[in-house]
């Protein structure tokens, strides 16, 4: 017998990260949980597109009775500036001699949303008070002050001598609207961009979140299970670290491509999808979406998970139970809790510096960026640098990773402690 | 047994962990085609050897080679099969699968490995359960689902830590019969126990590791041979007035008999030369003492260990000098 033969024949080998990645992948895909939360991310967003149309359409205007105290019939002047202002209110009158304490029970009875008093000084000052169920509502009570205050000044400009058409045509409102300033030829609506990066930002720390955790608890179930030792005969433990990450990363990538399709679908079909809910109208106006956002949205979601995996998983390497674990993981889900933290920062200024140096630290970056490039406080160059940054920060975390994980790995017994940990990375 | 180049070399292999040597110079020599024994009490560095040979622990110092050229590695694990002292699978895989995982990550290709996994699982009279998953079965059952695993890929080398451990009566005899297989069809098993009856039942060489370094090494009859020296006797003898006899006459005689050892039923005699044993029957004869057994024997692995290293070394070491890693 001269030198051992080469892998034996039956097809090409593939590679031991590749096999291991595709247990890590199939044994993820096929539980019930992947299902059930496959499907409940859409049901989410159906929830999101049908219920605020479907309350819309219910709940109607808000129906409001204003008690007048005033000599100047503000009553009616108040009926008739809702008229002019807003199609969510409708405010009439009282009936002749009700009571405050009767309107208060119609509230209370669900039968009307609120009352006004006016007071007999209001032209002078005195405060007008709405009593309401819906008084909390900001959008809500935004709106009745505009009504308020169009109705006190036409009373005022009616004392002037002026009419009802004239005052309308001098206080009749602006046309308002809020634009956010982003890149030059991408104009967007403020609220628009707001929401969209937010809701980027909120998806990308939670997919991180939950996929990362899987790597820590796969590791840990391959040590409770004591299967390790088989694969680490088989395999360097780098590539099973490696097969690890990129398996439960896949199942993240395959999960989050079945929501955006079928996020896409549901808001390109929303109208139909309504309307087998009875309902007319009502639906969002999808804003338009960049390939470029997309394109770093993703990519930060695969840099941050692969950061923040390879951490996880030299924490699973390190415990010996899940309890264990879920008091090591602490460290790392607070620096992937601070970002978010900072999320204002980066939204009140996207292009300030507060917000460059939050983009380009590794371990914000991958929940800030996206939000910042929404909201067009970063450029091409931008991104490149705090990608360079993140891609440097993984390699050394993997690096870090492979070696607390080579050890740890076959170790039962207690958790080390850090002077223990140094030597693991030493050796 | 074949010729050639080793199964597995080491030579001079040391590991330490701190101040604590688990592993202090050892060297041996597998032959291909033979079943080699690494023996020796709890603690004494067999399963660190076996996970250096498998990459899993690297040396500090000294030389593995398998199959004459390869170091420990991916290419090498490719070759070797192996069945660690801590065992476990996958609770949600199911079987078939399972085997076909391990196949490939030793290096076969898909199709290949789901073959070899059907053949196992008839081999091992499981094939029914391959849609099962691992946690489904009885633990009987995940015990040849390992079997299996760790020779999913046909490897050339099979090693095994303690492989008798925990086993009920039936798959020890299973693996007994795969271990003699594997033989027969020229593979070569190491395999690590700190039961010596089972090494002396099946193996061709050993090595025996006391305190992380090489007590004894060679041929496991030459060994017998050696200590033995055919200097040891079994001797029965027929009612107590031969008993007396005896010991007044020939087993009295310093000429021939070093020492003696009433066993109960018999007496274990030690010749003071090679080929006394003659002269003893002889003795006996003459002294009209009837004889009721008269043999040669060999003493036993463990009594060779014990008489080589002494019975301090031949103990566990104390679980406060291991240290877990």
């Amino acid at each position: 017998m001269s030198t051992p033969s080469q892998t034996n024949a039956g097809g090409r080998a593939p590679r031991a990260w590749l096999v291991i990645a595709r247990r890590e992948f199939f044994e993820r895909v096929r539980t019930g949980w992947f299902l059930v939360t496959t499907i409940l991310g859409p049901l989410g967003l159906l929830g999101v597109i049908v219920l605020p149309a479907w309350l819309g359409q219910t709940t109607g205007a808000a129906e409001v009775r204003v008690l007048d105290r005033s000599e100047a019939e503000l009553g009616a002047g108040v009926a008739w500036a809702v008229d002019q202002l807003s199609a969510d209110v409708n405010a009439e009158p009282a009936e002749a001699g009700t009571s405050e304490d009767e309107l208060r029970a119609r509230v209370e009875d669900g039968d009307i949303a609120g009352y006004l008093v006016v007071p007999s000084g209001a032209l002078d000052g005195e405060t007008v008070v709405y009593w309401g169920r819906n008084a909390a509502d900001m959008q809500f009570v935004f709106t009745l002050r505009e009504v308020v205050n169009m109705a006190l000044r036409s009373a005022r400009a009616e004392g002037a001598g002026f009419s009802r058409t004239e005052t309308a045509a001098l206080l009749g409102p602006a046309s308002f609207e809020a634009r956010h300033a982003a890149r030059a030829g991408e104009p967007a609506s403020g609220t628009g961009s707001f929401v969209v990066g937010y809701a980027v930002m909120f998806i990308t720390y939670m997919a991180i979140l939950l996929y990362a955790v899987n790597v820590l608890r796969s590791v840990v179930q391959e040590k409770t299970t004591r299967a390790v030792e088989m694969i680490v005969s088989a395999t360097r433990s780098n590539s099973l670290m490696v097969g690890k990450i990129a398996g439960v990363g896949a199942v993240g990538l395959f999960q989050l491509a079945i929501w955006a399709l079928l996020a896409f679908a549901m808001l390109a079909y929303q109208d139909e999808l309504l309307a087998a809910f009875g309902i007319a109208e009502g639906g969002f106006d999808v804003p338009a979406i960049q390939p470029a956002a997309v394109a770093v949205s993703l990519g930060y979601f695969l840099l941050g998970y692969a950061l923040y995996a390879s951490l996880y998983a030299a924490i699973g390497a390190m415990v010996t139970s899940d309890q264990e674990a879920q008091q090591a993981q602490t460290p790392v889900v607070v620096v992937l809790v601070i970002p978010l933290a900072c999320v204002n920062l980066v939204v009140q200024d996207p292009g300030g510096t507060i917000a460059q140096v939050l983009t380009t630290v590794p371990f914000s970056a991958p929940v800030l960026m996206p939000m910042r490039y929404l909201l067009g406080g970063a450029g091409a160059g931008d991104v490149a640098v705090s990608m360079g940054v993140l891609a440097l920060a993984i390699a050394c975390a993997v690096w870090l990773a492979a070696r607390i994980y080579r050890v740890g790995i076959l170790s039962h017994g207690k958790r080390p402690s850090l002077r223990e940990l140094s030597r693991w990375v030493r050796r | 047994m074949t010729g050639g180049p080793a199964a597995l070399e080491l030579r001079g292999v040391t590991k330490r962990y701190g101040d604590f040597a688990a592993v202090t110079g050892v060297s041996f020599s597998v032959p291909r085609g033979s079943i080699y024994g690494l023996l020796g009490p709890n603690g004494a560095g067999k399963t660190t050897l076996l996970r250096m040979v498998n990459d899993i622990l690297a040396a500090d110092e000294g030389n593995i080679t398998i199959l004459g050229s390869l170091s420990p590695g991916r290419e090498a694990s490719t070759h070797l099969g192996y069945l660690p002292e801590e065992r476990g699978l996958y609770p949600r895989m199911r079987v078939g699968e399972l085997l076909r995982f391990f196949g490939e990550l030793r290096g076969l290709g898909a199709a290949r490995a789901k073959e070899r996994a059907r053949e196992w699982l008839e081999r091992l009279g499981i094939a029914s359960w391959a849609t099962n998953k691992v946690q489904d079965l009885s633990k009987g059952m995940q015990q040849k689902v390992q079997f299996a695993a760790a020779l999913a890929h046909d490897p050339e080398v099979l090693i095994l830590d303690e492989p008798w451990s925990g086993l009920d009566p039936i798959n020890a005899e299973v693996l007994r019969e795969v271990v003699l297989e594997q033989r027969a069809s020229g593979k070569t098993v190491v395999f690590s126990t700190h039961l010596m009856e089972q090494a002396e039942k099946i193996c061709d060489r050993v090595c025996i590791i006391a305190q992380g370094e090489r007590a004894l090494e060679g041929e496991l009859s030459g060994l017998k041979r050696e200590a033995a020296g055919d200097r040891l006797v079994a001797l029965a003898v027929e009612g107590d007035g031969a008993r007396r006899a005896a010991e007044a006459g020939p087993l009295a005689d310093s000429s021939i008999v070093a020492d003696y050892r009433d066993r109960g039923d018999h007496y274990e005699v030690e010749l003071a030369a090679e080929g006394q044993a003659d002269a003893l029957v002889a003795a006996l004869v003459a002294a009209a003492v009837p004889i009721r057994r008269f043999e040669l024997v060999e003493p036993s692995l463990h009594q060779i260990f014990v008489d080589r290293v002494g019975a301090a070394a031949a103990a566990e070491r104390r679980p406060a000098e291991r240290r877990q890693w």
